[in-house]
């Protein structure tokens, strides 16, 4: 076979061309998922909550985590952060300048586009019945890339045990099932958190900060659109940046692996490097062989590769 | 040491009137041994002796083994397309040590990743296609690197190791390895072309990683182009880490250097960092990120250290004169392999600032294993090329080499130029 180098350079300029080509409309968009029809959600209104931390206890009782209690000695549960014995936390934030503060509810956000399902090379998170990002034991080979990945800082790992897992809110799906609520909305004692469908969730705090214009930051429902759309709102009077909520549109699952789809669409870029490298080999490789064969016989020495 | 004509580098010759019983292979092995014992105990408990933490979950396993050593691990990399793509013939005589290089810290890196991992009896999910998740550039690390290891890299190594053993096998033996080897050069250009397709793809995916983590990683680091500075940063270290072992290990063994040879590999290393440095600073400019590069923070100390340490090497080795000087071509070597390996090493964990104020250091534990992998390098570095022709000499190397294997094997059949007498 004989390919002209002209034959080459074109061939190679159509398969980056339509590699580009292919790839640019991904580039352009925001790589918006549209939530699931059964997504169900929960909405946090920070001027709700009292601190109380019933939610805390009552996340660990319904999903079985042993009380953290190292800070207590051993007292009762008092966990500083999310860890892997704690999948939901209120945390305070507080600006004694300013004199503000604000309590903030963290669990897992069960985004529409999540980093932790995107990057997860054996799919052992997933997005599974009523949007909850799930964890498969089976599938997971511990890499805790997803804690790297996820834009939240929710995913938590055993570092302590043999058969380590990630421990994460699953929105409560085994009591879903059972026709219950979480167990944090479930205790609230002011309705701070609440459970619900996402889309009627979504009216109902919109409706809000309709009712109350003025009162929570930027009249905006956190959750809506932030980082792709979650399926956890939050209605605060101070900056979502500071209560641990990235203030970015672009989902993390989106701007990470953009560049990397955009290079493997179809396998096209990798299918035309491997075929110009290995047509320019074969050529240098008769050449090679051929000058390996006269030296033998020239020399007498046998060729080394 | 100049270059004398007599002195090229011809073949690859085994250091088979080297011995092993000196110092620095002692302690390689000890460092060796006692991470060996450390890693098996590490699969009998949990991860909480290290200094990994939820903030801080990838630590010195995977930032430094995988992804700051592979990158010297690229030496097959680099060197194989430089010699078969680019058409840089002088450079075949090196190939078998680059590949040995390759050979070593890819084994390494993925040893310790074996180990960095918590749930590793899940592995086997690496061989059901139904279960891959090919949107994770993780995903593409661990396929593509593994394949590469287990397949690419041990095919080109065969060579080196298949010689010898035809040196000393019966006829009927030397017979099928003959067939073997026709087989084996059949499939030659399309094998290699695929062993440099698949760490262009894993060594670029690497830089991809860190791209998902967004603000997490200093924005001085944080771009689309990760991926592009990790590959360049691949070859720069390839280069470099070829540079660096031929030369300690010519002096080691009391072999010449060929110093035309050793030069042309500075100067693509040289032209790579600056393409390097160049495309970086590019980077920075056009997304408006200069005025972060001259905060006085750490932050901007580390980003010029990095620059200057890949730029003033590479600017002083665009001198011919200057890189056919040993000393300056080694030393240079050396800056530029420091400044790239701290590139890589960066995104992940100097320039990583996940939400909380925690910082990462790995446990002594945690760091001796970690030194452990690189023990594992010199040992297996050490005897190999003291049993297999790897290292490159000079033609008078290799007759002593064969007169050497005559005298103390009479039976073997070969000629006086190392050639088989009976097939």
């Amino acid at each position: 076979m004989t390919v002209s180098r002209r034959d080459l350079l074109k061939s190679a300029g159509a398969g980056v061309g339509a590699t580009v080509l292919g790839a640019a409309p991904g580039l352009a968009a925001r790589g918006e998922v549209a939530p699931r029809e059964d997504a169900m959600a929960l909405l946090y209104d920070a001027t709700a909550c009292i601190g109380c931390r019933a939610c805390v206890v009552a996340c660990a009782d319904v999903n079985g985590l042993e009380p953290d209690t190292a800070l207590t000695g051993g007292m009762y549960s008092m966990p500083l952060d999310l860890n892997a014995r704690t999948k939901n936390i209120i945390m305070l934030w507080r600006d004694e300048e300013k004199e503000q503060y604000s309590f903030v509810k963290h669990q897992c956000m069960h985004c529409l586009d999540p980093a932790c399902v995107s990057g997860c090379p054996f799919h052992a998170l997933t997005k599974e019945e009523w949007g909850v990002v799930k964890w498969h034991g089976d599938l997971c080979i511990g890499c805790r890339y997803c804690e790297i990945a996820c834009p939240y800082d929710v995913p938590r790992f055993e570092w302590e045990s043999f058969n380590p897992k990630i421990i994460k809110c699953e929105l409560c799906d085994h009591r879903i099932a059972k026709g219950l609520e979480p167990g944090c909305t479930d205790v609230c004692p002011t309705a701070a958190v609440v459970f619900g469908r996402r889309d009627e969730l979504k009216t109902a705090g919109e409706k809000r900060i309709e009712e109350n214009p003025g009162k929570y930051y930027q009249d905006h429902l956190y959750g809506t659109d932030d980082l792709g759309g979650t399926q956890v709102f939050y209605l605060a009077t101070v900056p979502f940046a500071n209560l641990g909520l990235p203030e970015r549109k672009e989902s993390a699952a989106h701007y990470g692996s953009k560049v990397h789809t955009t290079l493997y669409k179809w396998m096209l870029l990798p299918l035309t490097v491997f075929g110009l490298m290995a047509t320019f080999i074969r050529r240098r490789w008769k050449i090679f062989e051929e000058e390996a064969l006269r030296e033998q016989q020239e020399t007498g020495r046998p060729p080394q590769l | 040491m100049s270059a004398h004509k007599h002195q090229v580098w011809k073949r690859a010759v085994p250091v088979w009137d080297s011995s092993l019983n000196n110092s620095i292979f002692w302690f390689f092995l000890a460092l060796a041994l006692v991470s060996s014992v450390l890693a098996g105990i590490r699969l009998f408990g949990g991860l909480a002796f290290t200094g990994m933490s939820d903030d801080f979950a990838w630590g010195v396993w995977k930032t430094f083994n995988v992804m700051t050593l592979t990158a010297l691990g690229s030496a097959g990399l680099a060197v194989g397309v430089a010699a078969w793509v680019f058409n840089q013939h002088q450079f075949h005589v090196i190939m078998r040590t680059s590949l040995v290089i390759s050979l070593l810290f890819y084994g390494t890196g993925l040893i310790s990743l074996g180990i960095d991992v918590g749930r590793p009896w899940n592995f086997y999910n690496s061989l059901l296609p139904w279960r891959w998740n090919y949107h994770s550039s993780l995903f593409e690390v661990a396929i593509c690197m593994s394949a590469y290891f287990s397949i690419f890299l041990l095919y080109e190594n065969l060579p080196a190791f298949v010689e010898r053993r035809y040196v000393v096998a019966p006829t009927e033996t030397r017979r099928k390895i003959s067939q073997f080897t026709h087989k084996y050069r059949a499939a030659y250009p399309f094998m290699i072309a695929a062993a440099y397709l698949l760490p262009i793809m894993h060594q670029s995916s690497l830089g991809s990683l860190m791209v998902i983590a967004g603000p997490k990683v200093h924005p001085l680091w944080q771009t689309q182009m990760l991926p592009a500075y990790y590959l360049l940063q691949a070859f720069i270290c390839g280069f470099a880490a070829v540079v660096i072992i031929l030369m300690i290990s010519s002096m080691g063994w009391r072999r010449p250097l060929d110093m035309p040879v050793l030069s042309d590999l500075g100067k693509f290393m040289a032209w790579a960092a600056i393409a390097f440095v160049a495309i970086r600073w590019t980077q920075v400019l056009v997304t408006g990120k200069a005025g972060m590069a001259f905060q006085p923070d750490s932050m901007a100390l580390l980003f010029h250290t990095e620059m200057l340490l890949n730029l003033i090497p590479a600017l002083i080795l665009l001198k011919p004169r200057v890189r056919r000087t040993p000393r300056s071509l080694f030393v240079g070597s050396v800056v530029i392999a420091i400044g790239g390996m701290l590139y890589r090493f960066s995104p992940t964990t100097l320039a990583y600032r996940p939400g909380s104020s925690s910082l990462y250091f790995p446990s002594d534990r945690e760091l001796l294993l970690a030194l452990g992998a690189v023990g594992w390098t010199v040992v297996l570095f050490m005897i190999i090329v003291k049993y297999f022709a790897v290292l490159p000499a000079p033609l008078s190397e290799w007759y002593r080499a064969i007169n050497h294997a005559k005298e103390k094997l009479p039976e073997l059949r070969i000629d006086e130029h190392g050639a088989a007498t009976d097939y």
